[in-house]
């Protein structure tokens, strides 16, 4: 039973983006790129969704940096189990190029549990929807 | 008509499962057709069935503002509210209702369930976007039902007119009468009307030119922003149920005529009308549209649809006088 609810369930994850603080290089790859109609997720079952509580995957791009950490962590506790997280670009993976900067404490991991880190300044869309394919893998084992 | 009857027609067939399975593929074709006509590959049809399915095992979380109760029911009453509704819709040479009068007046005010359940969930909910969301969507509610009543009345009038009587509000009646005097789509006094309530559909659907309650990139979706989960689930079959409702009753009222007496062409029949007046008022002018602000909207639904819809008034009313 379990497994056939898991196979139902891996084709309905819904994604949602938290920008922490990122240059927006990150966020106009994912918006954009990677989920136009050329790649078309929406095949796999994936939705932008407009509100934290709808999300399954949170795809968070940028720093975490200080003004913007306590809202990260507190729209991370507003979506509901079962979740997981995709680090996209190497900002939040290590600070990337504002590595060391004042305003940045520690990297993403730190603060919540990071499933899958997609590297890159900014990634390909390839190696965005490969991310969201992996996490949706990690997803539906929570189930 | 015995219990028995009833509950096999509000439970079985067409109202309850049936209906929501249906009501899942309307919505399931809508997003690939829209998908298709965007050039992409688009989900598969049975994606709403597994994004229920996903949803009910989800967590529900419950805001902390929130009024739990009616946070919790008004899902229900939106959901409950659309399954009466399709109980009540006949289809012709399969089924004929489940009321012998006035029951367009039932139906119009069972479409604005879903509507009113968004309302109180929303406030419920505690969340300011939900009730940004809240207040258009009950001025648009307001804006759609001026000429959706006056479309019902028109037709009313017209089949009691034409039985030498006064309007006729029983869905049955109106069935019945095209089922013996031909299609009310062909009637061109009546044709204003017919354009009027294909216009009511997408505003009281909510989708793309006037989804301005919901607008997600603006909003973040307004009125379902605090809901997740069965909750979540719940607003989403009532949404299918909803295009289903409405395709059923524009078939119901401008074109109900099947072919003989065999139920099964009849039924795919009906399905097949229902698919065309999605496709038209819902799919293509989601693909050609953006949205719209809710002035606009507004005024759009108060001046277009509803002159429509009194011409076609006025137009009944002076060729029975003359006849
Ligand atoms: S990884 Fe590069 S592109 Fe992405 S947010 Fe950081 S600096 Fe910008």
């Amino acid at each position: 039973m379990a497994e056939f609810l898991q196979s139902i369930v891996k084709r309905s994850p819904w994604i949602y983006r938290i920008n922490a603080g990122s240059c927006n290089g990150c966020d106009v790859e994912m918006a954009t790129t990677a989920l136009i109609p050329r790649y078309d997720v929406e095949r796999l079952g994936c939705r932008y969704c407009g509100s934290p509580k709808h999300a399954d995957i949170v795809l968070i791009s940028g720093p975490v940096t200080a003004v913007v950490r306590e809202k990260v962590l507190r729209v991370y506790d507003e979506i509901p189990n079962p979740k997981v997280v995709v680090a996209v670009g190497i900002c939040p993976i290590s600070g990337g190029v504002f590595r060391e900067s004042y305003s940045i404490a520690s990297q993403l991991d730190a603060y919540i549990p990071v499933d899958v880190n997609v590297p890159g300044c900014p990634p390909r869309p390839q190696a965005i929807i490969d991310g969201i394919a992996m996490a949706i893998e990690i997803w539906r084992k929570k189930f | 008509m015995n219990i028995a009857d009833f509950l096999v027609n509000a439970l079985l067939f067409p109202g309850g499962l049936f209906a929501v399975l249906l009501g899942l593929f309307l919505t399931g074709l809508d997003r690939k057709i829209y998908a298709r006509l965007q050039r992409r590959v688009g989900p598969p049809i049975y994606q709403p069935c597994i994004d229920v399915v996903k949803l009910s095992q989800k967590e529900m979380v419950i805001p902390k503002t929130a009024n739990y109760t009616a946070f919790r029911l008004a899902p229900l009453l939106g959901f409950a509210g659309m399954l009466a509704a399709t109980a009540i819709i006949p289809v012709a040479g399969i089924y004929s209702g489940l009321y012998q009068s006035g029951d367009l007046l039932v139906v119009l005010y069972l479409l604005s369930a879903p509507a009113l359940a968004l309302v109180i969930g929303a406030s419920a909910s505690g969340s300011p976007y939900s009730s940004i969301g809240l207040s258009r969507e009950i001025s648009i509610m307001l804006a759609y039902e001026v000429p959706l009543l006056l479309v019902f009345f028109t037709i009313a009038m017209r089949v009691g007119m034409a039985l030498g009587g006064t309007a006729i509000f029983s869905l049955s009646s109106i069935v019945n009468f095209q089922l013996s005097h031909g299609s009310l789509l062909f009637d061109v006094t009546l044709l204003p009307a017919f354009v009027a309530f294909l216009i009511c559909i997408p505003g009281t659907l909510g989708v793309v030119p006037f989804d301005i309650p919901e607008a997600e990139t603006e909003i973040t979706e307004g009125p379902l922003l605090e809901y997740s989960g069965m909750g979540l689930a719940m607003f989403k079959l009532t949404g299918g149920l909803k295009m289903l409702v409405l395709a059923a009753l524009t078939v119901a009222l401008f074109f109900p005529v099947g072919f003989g007496d065999f139920w099964l062409v009849n039924l795919v029949w009906f399905i097949f009308k229902c698919i065309l007046v999605m496709f038209f008022t819902t799919t293509l002018i989601r693909a050609m549209q953006a949205r719209m602000r809710i002035d606009q909207a507004y005024k759009f639904y108060l001046l277009v649809p509803t002159a429509l819809a009194l011409v076609s008034l006025v137009l009944t009313a002076t060729s029975f006088r003359v006849g």
